[in-house]
């Protein structure tokens, strides 16, 4: 459905996207994550026609977005970030502005603004000036805009941001019911946002994609075989057991009440699952064992190692 | 086409949303009025409507910059801008349609002054002549559109509304400075040529009721030009 390949853009010397591809199936629901200044703005204004990449290939549905923008951007709908309206237009007029620039057929128009209005709960406050909603609101009527030519592809540029919890709840919730029978792309800094909403994450910083795949293959691509043990001893007998069980790990210690020690182990790059050989270890400099299991990793995890991982990586400055 | 109209309606509706329409269609009116009870009404003056046409023509080069510094700078500003470059509409219907609600709206200025020229029928002995008024309306329209098109490109090259108004207004006098008083101070060759690119001498033209095809295919083709320009400042946007 979406398809991006080799995406390159400058502002003057600074190269802002290096390389960014993606391809994204029909009906899949995708997080595009990354800090502030990572670059994701920037590919969601390429994939939207707002600016001409300099390099690379973008494909909206089957249609070639550098060649026919216009057709390209019949196929989705765009809530960029600052949610933009015109303050003083009623909700209504502006849906139904925004359903005549989109493409509508004028018979079409009128049904389809009352069934963006009742989808995204605006109905109560159709014939109120935007300028007069609450922040939520008007996010709300931004992403009604979107949805008026019923597009196959929904593209969401941090929507939850400037909401406050409640906000952000009920702006979570209309989006995993939209992702329901759409293509979504959606970009966010927040995490359980796109652990909520997105089967699948791609991770970017510095202007390139960092890692892709599912939350849980992220999760366990990261934290292959780390463990964590709550273990009796003195601490130079637990780490001298670890280490020789397995030489290349990291270990770190945290004392707990009288003389238990808390111990996340993570084996090297290429090590087996640390669980079994741990225990043996400790079992074996007859350390007491009251907790051994495996480590759980979650997104926020896989996105701070992704990132200091790219930062430690040579030319990495992510 | 039907973008381009739609495009062009909220334009024209949301002038009559915010305070600036009505404030200058409000001074514009007041104004023309005024000139209109003193200058054309006053006993023992001729019956023409001269005196408000070269009054409104120096005020379009007030209040059409004011009309058309918002069209872009505007969005830009706010955000919108991404709504419009983000639909499936391409720069030049953007423009077009931008520039064709600001033009309605000049339309919807200058018709209320009909009722001037009504007046000075009813009031008159013997009527006025009719082609200079006609020729006078059509001067103002195609004034009107040079003035919109300038705005409209000086609105996309900036965020700000206050740099779109002055540096529209600011072009428009020194287009006349330049094309007026610079001539008798070059060689008569160079002094001809730059009179030819004078807007006023052509409204003065106008004035006398002479209707000149150059002179309407001047003000078209360079209005024509401004928003082609226009189209390549948006569209150079995507490229920034």
């Amino acid at each position: 459905m979406i398809e991006v390949a080799d995406l390159h853009r400058w502002f003057g010397s600074v190269h802002a996207v290096r390389g960014v591809g993606f391809s994204i199936p029909d009906g899949q629901a995708v997080g595009l994550l990354g800090p502030n200044g990572a670059g994701k703005t920037t590919t969601l204004r390429m994939l939207t026609g707002i600016l001409r990449p300099q390099q690379g290939s973008i494909s909206v549905a089957g249609v070639d977005a550098l060649r026919h923008p216009v057709q390209s951007q019949r196929q989705f709908g765009y809530l960029p970030e600052s949610a933009p309206s015109y303050p003083e237009m009623a909700v209504r007029s502006f849906l139904r502005y925004r359903a005549g620039v989109l493409g509508v057929p004028v018979r079409r128009r009128r049904n389809r603004v009352l069934a963006v209005l009742a989808e995204c709960q605006l109905t109560d406050v159709s014939r109120r000036r935007i300028g007069q909603l609450s922040k939520g609101y008007r996010q709300r009527v931004a992403l009604a805009a979107a949805l008026l030519h019923d597009p196959k592809v929904l593209i969401l540029d941090e929507p939850t941001n400037g909401l406050d919890p409640t906000q952000i709840r009920e702006a979570r919730s209309l989006i995993g019911d939209l992702a329901q029978n759409r293509t979504v792309l959606v970009s966010s800094h927040i995490l359980p946002e796109i652990e909520r909403t997105c089967q699948r994450v791609i991770i970017i910083g510095a202007g390139r994609v960092l890692a892709d795949g599912t939350p849980e293959e992220l999760c366990r691509n990261i934290g292959s075989g780390g463990c964590i043990a709550e273990v009796r001893g003195h601490l130079a007998a637990i780490e001298f057991a670890i280490k020789q069980a397995l030489p290349e790990c990291t270990l770190e210690t945290a004392p707990l009440e009288e003389g238990w020690w808390h111990c996340t182990i993570r084996p090297g790059p290429d090590a087996p699952s640390s669980l079994e050989a741990v225990g043996i270890a400790l079992g074996t400099a007859k350390c007491p064992i009251r907790l051994l299991r495996p480590e759980t990793i979650g997104l926020e995890d896989v996105f701070v190692r992704v990132l200091d991982e790219a930062a430690r990586s040579p030319g990495g400055d992510a | 086409m039907s973008s381009i109209f739609i495009l062009a309606k909220r334009e024209l509706s949301s002038l009559f949303r915010t305070p600036v329409g009505w404030i200058v269609l409000a001074l514009f009116l007041f104004l023309t009025g005024t000139v209109f009870v003193f200058g054309a009404l006053a006993p023992g003056h001729p019956a023409t409507l001269r005196p408000i046409f070269g009054t409104m023509t120096l005020m379009l080069v007030l209040v059409a910059p004011a009309i058309s510094m918002r069209l872009f700078s505007e969005e830009f500003r706010t955000g919108t801008y991404e709504l419009l470059a983000s639909s499936p509409v391409t720069s030049a219907q953007i423009v077009l349609g931008k520039y064709l609600g600001a033009l309605a709206f000049l339309i919807v200025m200058l018709l209320p002054t009909l009722i001037h020229a009504g007046v000075l029928f009813l009031v008159s002995e013997p009527n006025p002549d009719p082609g200079p008024i006609a020729a006078g309306y059509l001067s103002l329209f195609l004034f009107g559109c040079l003035c919109l098109a300038l705005g409209t490109l000086a609105s996309t090259l900036t965020d700000s509304q206050t740099l779109a108004f002055l540096g529209t207004m600011l072009t428009l006098i020194c287009w006349v400075l330049i094309t007026n008083i610079a001539p008798q101070h070059f060689e008569p060759e160079i002094g001809s040529k730059l009179a030819a690119a004078s807007y006023s001498i052509r409204i003065d033209d106008f004035a006398r009721g002479t209707i000149d095809t150059r002179h309407v295919v001047f003000f078209l083709s360079i209005s024509a030009g401004l928003l082609a320009f226009a189209t390549t400042a948006l569209e150079s946007r995507r490229w920034r």
